[in-house]
Parts: structure tokens; C-alpha cells; sequence
């Protein structure tokens, strides 16, 4: 919140959204590929099985392309945006945990060390190297994957990290194991899917067909075990989290019903999978691109609940989503949340920036766009002055209830899914006289078209 | 003025460890990341410039060679460029997020720029293989990798002068005038097209080639040193504009350090200066071979020396400016272990990796993969 602030047209939450949802397809392609690759290869070295040992074989080159390339760039991405959009939260799981990234970065350079020699020694080593190979990549895929989940569940659910400042508290958090199942599941899912295509190459038309049916039984079982993960995950949730999104009454009924859609698409993939495997004859390339369209589905649709029911959090219990920290909301209503976010009065371009809107680039923009997604516009059109200081005090009451929750005590607060307002009277006027002003140039723009 | 602009906070969760060990891996990996960056940036430039040569019987078979090395090498470079950049954030985060965050739109299209020059890469090794033309995508990815390289060089020295913060946030460009832009940004390439060179002359004479490929391996050797040649004497004079392009306060804080700054940075301009004696002294590359190994060991020398300067640069920029702090410190020593078991397991899992691609031959009959 005291960096400089950068507003995006899109929002900094959906950039972040579309870097990380590009990337999460092509990395867990790249983890269930290896697995799936190296049991594939494993039977057609027993069997001799030429087709089988064919299909590997041009797998091995998307997953190249895709894993070192693509994969590679687009998740330092995910690190490049998170760290402008939330410096302060980047900077903080870079202190808590940087000793498992690094651990995650070593199995990482294993995975490409390896997957650039498989494919390049197809041909050139006997089976017996070329297998250790494609074991070794599984084996550093698979261990970067286990190692990342536990800072992807720490952010949602960081255990008892908040009393005790544990490494392993927050690392092996309520979310890690069925986060760890849910995601080998889809894992292998998705190489599933991806395979499929290198599959529908196969000339022999009973080959491919039994290709295709080994596919098949690999994607039924990996949307089998998500399936289980995603159940066991839910139930692993605190029970504030559950009622943002679960039961009769969800207090964001856009991610529940964003839930029940990855669940039909889930069901479609896995009866796609199923057909596959019973009919294999009946796989063909528009069936096999609606199943991985439908596979990356259920892991954007996951991604997305499991960034939505996070709110108003960025690392629970600890730091909203604006960078705020909760063991600062009482220091930032006395001295101001603009002693301490200097920058905000600062745009790009030079404008010197009011404190009305400063205040908002300080506490909203990480979330609310001006026009975009969340748009303040929109949500503040019905709103005049007196209305939006309203809210903004029930907001700042807010405060007192989620340091009580931070603290263990069974507070609800009003407002569960937004962070609090901080700052002082002056400035929750001049937010709120911002807010209302927003409304007044499409007001002017009606009454000219009138 | 730097002491006016506003830093942020330190941030208030301890380190997991002493500085000095952060520091530590933190040269180290990106030693190896450098190492990459120029073989990337050298070998896009000299193989723009082989697929460009009227004899394509000479430089189709170099610009091959470079799209082969540069795929492996930009996987590579991109992989190590992860664990520096970790350790960067640990000691300095707050000024490294803040650079990020005033070049945005820059920062983040660098992703899109090192991706396409990555798959121009892999679309010229593949054109090269199937003996088509590839300057084109070679040509495109050097300039990429320019690119890459300038947008690197912008938000280091943005990140370490907050005093340039505000001027750079009210215009884009204010970052990429600072005075040791250029000078900085000319030292990489430079350094990159030497060590692409020298490694183009080592790998074609390395070993006593036949008699018939003789005057190929001597032709291509030879190439080698005098681009390294003709890059290592442009250097001294690039070396010397970065010298003197540094702000006077930080290069006197660098000449105050006593010997601990001022060996590795007399000793770094020594070894380029052994390096273009060496270089120069190579007539006959297959003949001299210990002159052109010396010469790749001189590079390694000077680079090495060269990275420690950088680092204490980067420090006394820091200091200059004000910006330095002694964060918390909370150790967590079994995760450390954690992570050097894994890294010393993955990285002899790699030797034995790459080893059994390199030795294991079938023999005739012999079934393959």
C-alpha cells in the first residue's frame, strides 16, 4: 500500500487472473504429463508396444514447448504481476517462504533439465536411459507441484501460522492435502486431454482407438480423484469461508453459482472421458478439443473459487487485499491511510491526484476498476455523498470486528467479503464525496442526450 | 532529491535467514543466469549475422549451431534467472517492487517479449534443421532479447535510485535516460557477443578436427576470435563510459570500500585486458588451443569479478541513496536444509541426467529409445 500504485484498465485481480489461469493449464499439463508420459512409455518398452511408444513419443514435443517454454515464462509471470499488483503481500510470502520456492525452483530446474534431454535423445540412448529420463521429470514435476500447493493453501487457510509463525504451521495448512489431490487429479486430466490429439496422429485405426481408450481411462480416473479433492477441500474450509459460497443462503451467490458451473463442467468432461474410454472409436478432434476446453474448465473454475472465497483477504487473517495488515487499522484511522499510501496521490503521467480519489487508489484499486471489472462507476451510481459515508462508516466499524476475528474470537463482521475501511473522518468524507462525484458526468451525459 | 522520496516500509515479517547468506546464493545463481544471458544474447546476435553471410556453405551451419545452444541455453537462463531474482526480493524487495510497479506496462511486456524471441528461437533451430533460411526469426529474437535486456537494465538502476522514482512515474522514458542506461546496457551485449565467439572457436576446434574439416574448423575458429576480438576491444572503451557514467557520489562510495570493492574491480579490467592479449595472440586457432582455453577461462575470470563489482554497486547505489535498512532476522534453518538437500539432489540427478544422454550409445543393433 506505501508502493506506487499502478491502476489497469482490466483490474489488477483479472490480470492477475489471466496470467495465472494460462499458467495453471499448461503447468499442470506439464506435472500430469510427465506422470502419464512415464507410465505410457514404461508399458511400451514392456510391451514393445510400438503405437503406445509412437504416442509418447509425440507428446514429448508439446510437452517441451509447452512445460519450458510457455510454462516457464508465464509462471514467473504470475510473479511479475502479483508483485505489481500486491508488492506488499508478494513481499511478504517472499519472507515467509522463500526457502520453499527456492526448494520448488531446484525440483523446477531438474523438470527442465531433463525434459529438454528426453526429447532431445528419442532414438539416440537405449529405452532404459531414456525411461530414467522421463522418471526423473515426473518425479521433479510432481515434487514442484507438492511444494507449491502449501503456499497456494496458506494463502487461503494459513492454519495456526497467524499464533505461532511456523513455517510448517502455515506450509502444511488445512487446504494442502486435498489442494495436493485435487490438483494431481486435474493433473492428470489435463495431460489426458492434451494427449488426446497426439493420439488422433495414430494411422492404425484399431491403434488408435486403443490409445484412445487408455486416454480415456486416464482422464476418468484424474476427474475422479479432483472430484474427491475438490469435495475433501471444501470441507477443510473455516466455516466463514464455507458460507461466502456453500449452503442455501452463499453470501456471494456469483462464485456459488460459479461453483455449480464447474460442476457441470466437470460432469461433461468426465462423461467425455467415459465415452472415450467406452467408445474409444468415437474420440475425433472437435470431441477431444471440448474435453480439454472442459478439462482447463474445472481448473480455471476452481482457481477462480479459490481466489474468490478468499476475499476480502489477500493472505487471511493477516492482509487484505489492499495491502492493509490488520495489526494496523487502528494506527491508520488515527494518522490517515494517506500517511502511509504516499504514492497514491502520485499517477502515472504526473497528475497530481485529490485526496478523495487518492484515497481510493489506496484502498479500492487493487480490487475495483474505474470503469472495468468491478467498476467503481457502476457501483457507485446509485450512491450520493451522504449515502456513500455511510457505508464507508459501517465499513470502518468493520475494522474492530475482523481484528476480533484475527484473534480467535467468533466475530462476524458486515461486510465478510470486503476489507475494512481505514483512515481518518477527513478522509472517509473525501472518499465518499469522490464516490459520489463519479455518478455526476453520466448524470450531465443523460440529461445532454435528453 | 533521494532523501525526499518516500520508500516504503520495510516490510515487517522477518527474514528466514542472515543477509550475508542471501547475498551469497544470491551471486552464485546469478553467476549462472549470467553466464546464460550471454550465451542467449551473443549467440542471437552472431547467428543473425551467420544466417546473413553470402556463403551459406559457412554460415548456416554457425547460425545452426547457435539456435541449437541458445534453446537449451534460454531454458536454462530463464530457470536460474528464478533464484537470484528470489534472493533479490528477500534484501531489497521493497525497492525491486516499487521499480516494477512505476514500469508496469514494460515489466510486464517483457514476458510476451522474451516468449516470442524464445519461440522465434526454436522456429529458426527448426527452419535451420530442415535447411531452410532462417535469418528472419534470428534477426527478430536478437532484437528481442535487446529488448529484454534494456527493460532489465531500466528497472535495476530505477530500483536502486528512488530519487528517480517520481520522474519516472510521471514519464516512462525519465528510466531509460538515466546517463548509465546505454553504457550498461552496451557492457552486457558486448560481453554476451565475446563469450559467443570465444565458445564458437573452443567448440570448433576443441578437438584435432579430420584433415577434411580442417579449414572449415579454422575458418569458423577464426571468425570466432575476431568478432571476440574486435567485442573485448570495444568493451574497454563501453567500460570506460559506464565508469564514468555512474553518479560521482556512487562511484566515490565504490573507490572508498578499499580493497574489498577495488581488487575484484582492478583485477575484473586486468583479466579483460589478459583477455584481448590472449585473444589477439591466436593465429592459428586449431594449432593454439591453450590460447583461445585461456581465453574462455579469462572471460569466466572477468565476468565473475565484474558480477562481484555489480553487487557492491548496486549496495553503494543503495547506500547513496539512503535506501539501505537491516531487516529482522527469524532463521529458519530446517527449511535451509530443506532446500540445499533438494538442490544438491536435483543438481547431481542433472549431471547423471545429462551424462547418460551424452555416453549412452547403443551399438549397431542395439535397441533405441
Amino acid at each position: 500500500m506505501d508502493y506506487p500504485i499502478r491502476e489497469f484498465a482490466v483490474g489488477g485481480g483479472l490480470l492477475i487472473a489471466v496470467v495465472a489461469i494460462l499458467h495453471v493449464v499448461v503447468s499442470h499439463f506439464a506435472v500430469g504429463g510427465g506422470l502419464a508420459l512415464a507410465v505410457l512409455e514404461t508399458a511400451a518398452v514392456r510391451r514393445g508396444d510400438r503405437p503406445m511408444r509412437d504416442l509418447v513419443k509425440r507428446s514429448s514435443t508439446i510437452l517441451l514447448l509447452l512445460s519450458t517454454v510457455f510454462g516457464a515464462i508465464s509462471g514467473v509471470g504470475i510473479w511479475f504481476t502479483i508483485g505489481v499488483v500486491h508488492p506488499a503481500a508478494t513481499s511478504s510470502l517472499i519472507h515467509t517462504f522463500v526457502w520453499a520456492w527456492a526448494t520448488e525452483w531446484a525440483f523446477f530446474f531438474l523438470e527442465v533439465v531433463t525434459a529438454l534431454a528426453w526429447v532431445a535423445t528419442w532414438e539416440k540412448v537405449s529405452p532404459k536411459t531414456h525411461l530414467l529420463l522421463i522418471r526423473l521429470y515426473a518425479f521433479a514435476a510432481f515434487l514442484s507441484l507438492v511444494v507449491i500447493q502449501g503456499i497456494l493453501g496458506f494463502m487461503l487457510t494459513p492454519g495456526r501460522f497467524p499464533s505461532t509463525a511456523s513455517f510448517f504451521d502455515g506450509f502444511l495448512n488445512p487446504t494442502y492435502l486435498p489442494g495436493v489431490l485435487f490438483r494431481t487429479g486435474v493433473c492428470l486430466a489435463l495431460a489426458a486431454a492434451w494427449m488426446a490429439f497426439a493420439a488422433l496422429r495414430e494411422e492404425d485405426r484399431a491403434a488408435r482407438a486403443r490409445l484412445s481408450r487408455v486416454l480415456g481411462g486416464v482422464g476418468t480416473l484424474g476427474l475422479a480423484v479432483a472430484a474427491a479433492g475438490w469435495f475433501v477441500w471444501e470441507r477443510a474450509l473455516p466455516e466463514p469461508v464455507q458460507r461466502l459460497f456453500l449452503g442455501e443462503k452463499p453470501l456471494l451467490a456469483a462464485l456459488a453459482t460459479g461453483r455449480t458451473h464447474t460442476f457441470r463442467i466437470l460432469l461433461v468432461a468426465a462423461l467425455l472421458a467415459l465415452l472415450v474410454t467406452a467408445l474409444p472409436r468415437l474420440q475425433s478432434w472437435p470431441v477431444a478439443l471440448l474435453a480439454l476446453v472442459a478439462c482447463s474448465g474445472v481448473l480455471a473454475g476452481y482457481e477462480r473459487v479459490r481466489e474468490g472465497v478468499r476475499k476480502p483477504w489477500v493472505i487471511a487473517e493477516q492482509m487484505f487485499s489492499n495491502g492493509v495488515l490488520v495489526t494496523e487499522i487502528d494506527a491508520l484511522n488515527e494518522k490517515g491511510i494517506l500517511s502511509k499510501a504516499v504514492w497514491a496521490t502520485k499517477e502515472a503521467g504526473g497528475r497530481e491526484v485529490p485526496t478523495g480519489e487518492a484515497v481510493f487508489r489506496a484502498e479500492c484499486s487493487s480490487c475495483h476498476t474505474r470503469d472495468g471489472y468491478l467498476g467503481i462507476r457502476q457501483i457507485a451510481s446509485a450512491m450520493d455523498a451522504d449515502f456513500a459515508a455511510t457505508f464507508l462508516t459501517a465499513l470502518r466499524d468493520d475494522g474492530a470486528r475482523w481484528k476480533a476475528r484475527a484473534a480467535g474470537q467468533d466475530v462476524k463482521p458486515d461486510y465478510p467479503f470486503m476489507p475494512p475501511f481505514v483512515g481518518t473522518d477527513a478522509e472517509l468524507e473525501a472518499l465518499a464525496g469522490w464516490l459520489a462525484s463519479q455518478n455526476a458526468p453520466r448524470t450531465a451525459e443523460v440529461s445532454r442526450a435528453r | 532529491m533521494p532523501g525526499e522520496t518516500p520508500l516504503p516500509a520495510l516490510d515487517p515479517m522477518p527474514i528466514p535467514g542472515p543477509p550475508w547468506l542471501f547475498h551469497a546464493l544470491w551471486l552464485v545463481t546469478f553467476a549462472v543466469h549470467v553466464v546464460g544471458v550471454n550465451v542467449v544474447l551473443g549467440s542471437a546476435i552472431l547467428g543473425t549475422f551467420a544466417s546473413l553471410d553470402r556463403d551459406r556453405a559457412f554460415g548456416r551451419p554457425i547460425a545452426r549451431l547457435f539456435a541449437e545452444v541458445s534453446t537449451w541455453a534460454i531454458a536454462l537462463t530463464i530457470t536460474f534467472g528464478i533464484a537470484p531474482l528470489l534472493f533479490l526480493q528477500v534484501l531489497h524487495g521493497r525497492l525491486f517492487y516499487s521499480a516494477t510497479v512505476i514500469l508496469a506496462p514494460a515489466w510486464l511486456g517483457l514476458l510476451l517479449v522474451l516468449m516470442a524471441a524464445y519461440y522465434l528461437t526454436y522456429a529458426a533451430k527448426y527452419r535451420l534443421r530442415a535447411g531452410k533460411e532462417a535469418a528472419l526469426p534470428l534477426a527478430l529474437s536478437a532484437l528481442l532479447f535487446l529488448a529484454v535486456a534494456a527493460i532489465q537494465v531500466a528497472v535495476h538502476l530505477l530500483s536502486v535510485q528512488p530519487g528517480r522514482w517520481e520522474a519516472a512515474l510521471a514519464s516512462p522514458w525519465a528510466a531509460f535516460s538515466d546517463r548509465a542506461f546505454l553504457p550498461r546496457l552496451f557492457h552486457f551485449v558486448l560481453a554476451g557477443v565475446t563469450l559467443a565467439g570465444i565458445l564458437l572457436s573452443w567448440l570448433a576446434v576443441r578437438r584435432a578436427p579430420a584433415a577434411e574439416d580442417r579449414a572449415t574448423a579454422a575458418a569458423r575458429a577464426t571468425w570466432g576470435v575476431k568478432i571476440a576480438l574486435l567485442a573485448t576491444l570495444l568493451q574497454l572503451v563501453v567500460g570506460l563510459w559506464l565508469t564514468i557514467s555512474v553518479p560521482r557520489d556512487v562511484l566515490l562510495g565504490l573507490m572508498r570500500g578499499g580493497a574489498a570493492t577495488m581488487a575484484p574491480f582492478t583485477l575484473g579490467i586486468a583479466a579483460g585486458f589478459g583477455l584481448l592479449v590472449f585473444l589477439a595472440r591466436v593465429r592459428d586457432p586449431i594449432a593454439d588451443r591453450s590460447s583461445l582455453r585461456r581465453a574462455l577461462e579469462l572471460f569466466g575470470l572477468a565476468m565473475l569479478l565484474m558480477l562481484v563489482t555489480r553487487h557492491q554497486l548496486r549496495d553503494v547505489y543503495i547506500d547513496v541513496a539512503k535506501a539501505g535498512a537491516a531487516p529482522a532476522t527469524a532463521a529458519q534453518w530446517g527449511v535451509f536444509a530443506i532446500f540445499l538437500v533438494s538442490f544438491v539432489g536435483c543438481a547431481a540427478l542433472c549431471v547423471v541426467a545429462l551424462r547418460r544422454s551424452a555416453t549412452d550409445r547403443p551399438g549397431p543393433g542395439g535397441a533405441t529409445a
